[in-house]
């Protein structure tokens, strides 16, 4: 007989189903939590640009990638370097095609203002494609510009730097170094801020000295010259009305008796600045240096305005006007020679109160009655004439430029109060051009050597390295800050499909960039962190600058740019924000401590 | 008197195909220039923006406010005067081209015509001893010094050269083309070949001891490539038929290698070196910039980022005109050599 089979009990199989439920349920809990908590967070794209050749030198590759890795590292936002030469960066920025890019700038005039304006208010902005536009800001910008009042100036600049950490087109981000290494013992070498004053320097037991630098020239007449060697140059050998002390940027007399200052010179309006020149000036070549000489010459700057060139500060930026009916010289009566040939008095089509400071500029040096009036001089021996320091007795093209002693300088006491009896103080310069900063620095590692100065431009590394050897190969290297800025840009024009019109994504991207990682992994500790367009550490823009990027958004706070990140819909995983709390948290201890630096 | 014909022939023709072939290279390059993304205009300013009638007015001074195809008609006109016109790029605005394109050319032509020497005798001759001795130990070390050596980057050997003959042993100049304020009087531009018009041997020593680290640092890189192709030639030509017969003959073995086999391994090398003026002049470029010589090369470099199309063009019309003329002597020696290249 068969045996019926036995059931199962119901129960068992039950309880069995209810385990196997609960297991896979909490499974797939888990899983999904696991998912949630660990899920990569959506990030802000953005895209950064900067020049691939070598406009602002070899370390913009690296610069571009601490930024990026800086703006990353609050977990937020993926960055993308792109880059171009630098006729496609200039065009593509004008045209508002670059969202987000690195520039710098170096002043043009040794005022506050050329920090300022040309950056903030409507008319310039666009040059630098960030677009900007703000009514009150062009307000402030035009107070600033017009007024030789401190406190008035002081009161719009505070307000145009408040503004601009507020709206945040820029992104200051450092102060650029100017670097130069000679042998030890030479006399003078200064790295003003300014100028690289040639005429003052002096090496021991020799009437003369050796320098090579890396950079070329495009023009040595002063109404082309508008790159830094060739102001550099144009300098040594042409004089201006008024100049700048030997270390200082504080302006002194040169050809014109006095730096007129409002009531003795400046009309109590600002629009006439009034000059006399020094009683029997020449040019080295004999011919006679006057007032109608003065008339002359910047008119020629003016009707060239040559492609390429500074005239436009003259007649734009320094209100002087070009009159088309006047030939393209400034406009009748703007120049006035009255009421001798040793007075000259500037009428402005508005207030300029850097005016004596645009004439302190090399686009503003004086050449001779018989310089070619209708295009530029020819760059030779005997056909580049000044009244400088210094004439150009040698120059084979791209390779060597030799100055020799002015015997007819007019002012060779002008540093006698700083200690300098007589400029030039040395009698023959030699400049010798190298193609590479790893040349110039041979030219100093040579027995015997091939240079007693080295200026322009070192990369860090070989900064570095002949620092590290001077010592041993008899050297003295300076470093001093630069007033050469830089700085990121956002477009934020209107309507532009590529432009970052968001307040709080510039913002929030003002929060993360870290300047000390910029100054030590790209820099080897040698530039200034800069908190403000406006750099502090110069005598005619230290008492305007405040360092309203500091105050507001500071280095690297990742839990404050992440705070925004949150409110755009950018929220950070579960870990990334321990994390950067915990960071910020650090950070916030080891400032209040004073361990940070 | 046939043969004579023939080659005159020959070479008129080849003469006659690379004027058509320069024209449309600056056409392409012309245009190309054009339809690139850059404005030179506004590269001229370096930080500051002028006025926007500043810009615009440059642009007219320059003649880039015409359309493409007037600027071609007009560049040609000019081009076929002689005249290669005006540099609208930042560093040389203004000036002409051929004058900033010859103030460099003999600084390029020295370099080169050097280095072509070295890597030509350097190359032969390890080549020649490398494929008469086969498997020995001296061809194993010549062959891997062939290859190393065409692998080295112009740049590093260069920068190691500095290091020890220059710094190290004081032994020649690091850089540049010449020290002191003395420059031999310009007659071709050439630092040797001035010092020797000149009279003046003090003169020609300076200038070749400042060349002897570029010659050798871009001759010793382009000599791997001789070494190798004459050593695989040479292998080729004393394997054939004709060397085994003279052998037979009873000629000693430095004839066979010398007269036979070496003058035959010849033949294609020739036909290569045409393409290696090519290369020379881009590692020329390399050199250049390591050594601070000003040649042309670093010309085109500079023009480049500036969008110098004006400058660019004569570069390279330049560049492509030494090139063509090299390769026509060339192959008209190949023709002389070798009269089936002929048929």
């Amino acid at each position: 007989m068969e045996e019926k089979p036995a059931e199962k009990k119901p129960a068992n199989r039950k309880m069995l189903y209810a385990v196997v439920a609960v297991i896979v349920v909490a499974i797939i809990v888990i899983g999904a939590a696991a998912v949630i908590l660990t899920a990569p967070p959506k990030k802000y794209q953005i895209e950064l640009w900067f020049n691939s050749s070598g406009h602002y030198g070899d370390t913009e590759n690296n610069l571009a990638t601490v930024l990026k890795n800086s703006i990353e590292s609050c977990g937020k936002v993926q960055v993308t370097l792109k880059s171009e030469i630098w006729a496609n960066y200039r065009q593509d920025r004008n045209q508002g095609k670059l969202p987000f890019f690195l520039l710098g700038w170096y002043p043009d005039y040794s005022d506050t203002d050329d920090y300022v304006a040309p950056f903030l208010a409507s008319s310039g902005s666009p040059s630098f494609g960030s677009f900007y536009s703000n009514a009150s800001v062009d307000q402030w910008v035009l107070q600033e510009q017009s007024s030789t009042s401190a406190t008035v100036r002081a009161d719009a600049f505070t307000k145009l730097q408040n503004q601009l950490a507020k709206d945040v087109p820029y992104i200051p981000l450092f102060s650029g170094y100017s670097e130069t290494a000679y042998v030890s013992g030479m006399k003078n070498v200064t790295l003003h801020p300014i100028m690289f004053k040639l005429f003052i320097i002096s090496k021991p037991n020799s009437a003369e000295f050796n320098m090579s630098t890396t950079d070329s020239i495009t023009s040595l007449d002063p109404a082309l010259a508008y790159d830094y060697f060739s102001i550099e140059l144009v300098n040594q050998i042409f004089d201006t009305l008024v100049t700048y002390e030997p270390v200082t940027s504080k302006l002194m007399p040169s050809l014109a008796t006095s730096v007129p200052t409002v009531g003795n010179g400046i009309s109590a309006d600002g629009k006439n600045y009034t000059y006399v020149l020094k009683p029997g000036l020449k040019f080295s070549d004999g011919s006679a240096l006057n007032a109608t000489v003065v008339k002359r010459s910047m008119d020629r700057t003016i009707r060239i305005n040559d492609a390429g060139g500074a005239a436009f500060l003259l007649w734009d930026t320094g209100a002087l006007g070009r009159d088309q009916n006047n030939g393209n010289n400034t406009p009748v009566g703007a120049i006035e020679v009255a009421p001798d040939d040793l007075t000259i008095t500037f009428h402005l089509q508005r207030p300029i109160a850097f005016f004596n400071d645009i004439i302190a500029f090399s686009v503003s040096s004086i050449v001779p009655w018989n310089y070619d009036q209708s295009k530029a001089q020819t760059d030779a021996v005997g056909s580049v004439v000044g009244s400088g320091p210094y004439r150009l007795t040698g120059y084979v093209p791209n390779q060597q430029f030799v100055l020799q002693k002015n015997s007819l300088y007019n002012t060779p006491t002008l540093y006698q109060s700083f200690g300098i009896p007589a400029i030039p103080v040395a009698a023959k310069v030699t400049i010798n051009r190298r193609d590479s900063s790893t040349a110039l620095a041979q030219d100093l590692k040579v027995t015997p050597k091939l240079a007693d100065i080295v200026y322009r431009t070192l990369t860090p590394e070989d900064l570095a390295t002949l620092q590290t050897q001077k010592a041993t190969l008899g050297l003295t290297v300076d470093i001093a800050t630069s007033p050469f800025i830089r700085y990121l840009v956002f477009n934020v024009k209107p309507n532009n499909p590529v432009a970052i019109t968001d307040v709080r994504v510039r913002q929030a991207i003002a929060y993360s960039v870290d300047r000390a990682v910029i100054d030590r992994d790209v820099f080897a500790s040698n530039v200034e962190p800069l908190y403000s367009l406006v750099p502090p550490g110069f005598s005619f823009s230290s008492s305007y600058s405040q360092p309203v990027f500091q105050t507001q958004y500071g280095d690297a706070r990742c839990a404050s740019a992440n705070a925004i990140w949150n409110q755009l819909g950018f929220a950070a995983s579960f870990a990334s924000r321990e994390l950067m709390a915990r960071a910020d948290r650090s950070l916030a201890i080891a400032t209040e401590t004073g361990i940070s630096t | 008197m046939a043969i004579g014909r023939s080659l005159l022939a020959y070479a008129i023709t080849r003469a006659a195909l690379a004027v058509p072939m320069l024209l449309i290279l600056l056409t392409a390059v012309f245009f190309v220039l054009r339809v690139l993304p850059g404005d030179p205009v506004l590269a001229l300013w370096g930080g500051r923006e002028p006025p926007p009638d500043v810009v615009e007015a440059a642009r007219v001074q320059l003649g880039l406010d015409k359309p493409p195809i007037l600027q071609y008609v007009d560049y040609m006109s000019r081009f076929f005067r002689g005249d290669f016109g005006l540099s609208i790029g930042v560093t040389y605005v203004g000036r002409p081209v051929i004058g900033e394109i010859m103030n460099r050319l003999p600084a390029t032509v020295e370099l080169s015509i050097g280095a072509m020497f070295v890597a030509t005798t350097v190359g032969l001759l390890t080549g020649v001893v490398g494929g008469a001795r086969r498997d020995t130990k001296l061809d194993v070390a010549i062959r891997l010094y062939g290859t190393i050596i065409w692998v080295i980057p112009i740049f590093w050997l260069g920068i190691l050269f500095q290091i020890v003959f220059a710094i190290w042993l004081g032994w020649f100049p690091p850089h540049g083309r010449w020290q002191g304020t003395d420059y031999p009087r310009t007659v071709t531009g050439m630092y040797t070949v001035d010092s020797l018009l000149e009279g003046n041997l003090d003169h020609f020593a300076t200038a070749v001891r400042h060349l002897v680290l570029p010659w050798l640092t871009l001759g010793l890189v382009l000599g791997g490539f001789f070494t190798k192709t004459v050593r695989a030639n040479m292998i080729r030509t004393m394997m054939a038929d004709y060397t085994e017969a003279t052998r037979a003959r009873g000629v000693p073995g430095r004839q066979v290698v010398t007269r036979h086999a070496f003058k035959n391994a010849l033949v294609p090398v020739i036909t290569v070196l045409g393409l290696q003026f090519a290369i020379l002049f881009a590692g020329a470029v390399l050199t250049e910039k390591t050594f601070s010589i000003d040649g042309i090369g670093l010309l085109l470099l500079q023009s480049v980022d500036s969008k110098d199309m004006t400058m660019i063009q004569g570069v390279i019309v330049i560049y492509a005109t030494i090139i063509v003329v090299i390769s026509l002597v060339i192959d008209i020696l190949g023709a002389v050599i070798d009269p089936r290249i002929r048929l």
